[in-house]
């Protein structure tokens, strides 16, 4: 059977409108309306905030257990590249925004004790090795 | 000839499949600022048992709610208690499972395991060995056959006369030692019952079983059906083991799997080894 080059190209035509129309649509359930259920996720993929609370939690776990390889496990699952920084930056601005002491004396005992040090943790240092000591 | 409609519509649906595909399996959306919901199963365990074990630390529960919050979980009291049975099953030590029974139960979970290890006002509460305790009158049961325990002559008085002693004085006495048989049933147990000082069964106590090359624990009351203050282990045939009370007792040792008699079958038996707390709790509801 002898097709019309004209009739084809229409055909083509459509099929392309089609096509396009339906890619978009399929686009915008996969990625908008219905996008993956991601539910099987690390606490690296956590918003920073999260990640935060994460590694407060940690460090007042450890501040009562003194279980350094526990609470590096546990960090890792953070994806840091240098988890004893992030920790470390996390007491700074922790002092710096004057939280309690109930949450910097954790994050600075941690990151002591994964070897990162800044003086502005010194007075709280001293604060948990007179705490222990006694 | 097919029809302009036709042709947009083949393709339309050649379009959807193809987009679908592509957003869903090629190029998925990624989260890079997702909650504490979107964790996998393994990591909200962890997520809640820090949450546990750091409210046991700060006994800060506003924080502790709110970090559950995050959560996203309508039945979070239910998580949290069946995470506490999983880790019961899994031989996790009491600290753990108490600090997630102690939330489980702030969250208003009533389970049996959250009940175990978070006794109600009602039940009596086991004392540990302290300066301040007195011994608790001894005929309200023979004397127990087991010799070796420490002997104590406090008197009940308000003053303290026990001098403080590095030695650990067992808290709980053996009373009996039975053999168990079933007719034609194995029952290769070490049964274990608990009863405090005035022979009311005691859930939650922790029993020690070590054997060579190996150890375990168990708690009493997971198997209501049995009593609170029950509780068994089972033995493997050729090992000995030695079983004592995590709060203090005098060990027992040499127990192994001991065949029954012929009468009943001659099956595997086992041991059931009855505790009493011979502590009381100082009566004092005020300062």
């Amino acid at each position: 059977m002898k097709v019309d080059r004209r009739s084809f190209l229409r055909a083509a035509a459509w099929i392309g409108l089609g096509l396009i129309l339906g890619a978009g649509v399929g686009l915008f359930l996969g990625w908008v309306a219905w996008p993956i259920e991601f539910s099987d996720a690390e606490p690296a993929v956590m918003e920073e905030r999260f990640q935060a609370d994460y590694t407060l939690m940690i460090a007042t776990v450890y501040l009562e257990e003194n279980d350094l390889s526990t609470a590096r496990r546990r960090l890792s699952g953070l994806g840091k590249e240098d988890t004893g920084r992030w920790v470390l930056g996390l007491a700074v601005d922790h002092i710096l925004n004057g939280e309690t002491e109930a949450e910097i004396l954790p994050l600075v005992k941690l990151a002591n004790d994964l070897g990162h040090f800044s003086p502005i943790m010194e007075p709280y240092l001293f604060q948990i090795e007179s705490t222990q000591g006694s | 000839m097919l029809g302009a409609a036709s042709l947009v519509l083949f393709g339309l649906i050649v379009g959807l499949v193809v987009g679908l595909y592509y957003a869903w399996l090629v190029e998925p959306v990624s989260y890079v600022a997702a909650g504490p919901s979107r964790l996998s199963d393994e990591y909200k365990e962890e997520y809640i048992l820090l949450i546990s074990q750091s409210y046991a630390a700060d006994g800060d529960w506003e924080k502790a709610r709110r970090r559950l919050e995050n959560l996203d979980d309508p039945n979070v009291a239910n998580t949290v208690a069946l995470q506490l049975e999983r880790n019961l099953r899994n031989g996790e030590p009491a600290q753990i499972l108490n600090k997630l029974a102690i939330v489980a139960e702030k969250l208003g979970s009533r389970s049996s395991a959250v009940a175990l290890f978070v006794p109600s006002r009602g039940e009596p509460v086991l004392t540990r060995p302290s300066q301040e305790r007195v011994s608790a009158t001894t005929t309200l049961l023979p004397t127990p056959t087991n010799t070796s325990r420490a002997t104590r002559s406090a008197a009940p008085s308000s003053t303290p006369t026990e001098k403080p002693s590095s030695t650990p004085v067992p808290v709980f006495r053996l009373l009996k030692q039975e053999r168990i048989c079933r007719r034609n049933t194995p029952i290769p147990l070490i049964e274990v019952v608990v009863y405090d000082a005035f022979l009311e069964p005691i859930p939650g106590i922790e029993i020690l079983v070590s054997w060579e090359g190996g150890s375990d624990h168990f708690f009493t009351g997971y198997h209501p059906e049995n009593g609170k203050g029950y509780g068994d282990f089972t033995m493997e045939p050729e090992l000995f083991y030695r079983v004592e009370l995590a709060d203090g007792s005098t060990p027992v040792d040499g127990l192994q799997i001991e065949n029954c008699g012929a009468e009943i079958g001659g099956f595997a038996g086992g041991r059931r080894l009855t505790y009493q707390n011979t502590d009381v709790q100082q009566g004092s509801s005020g300062p």
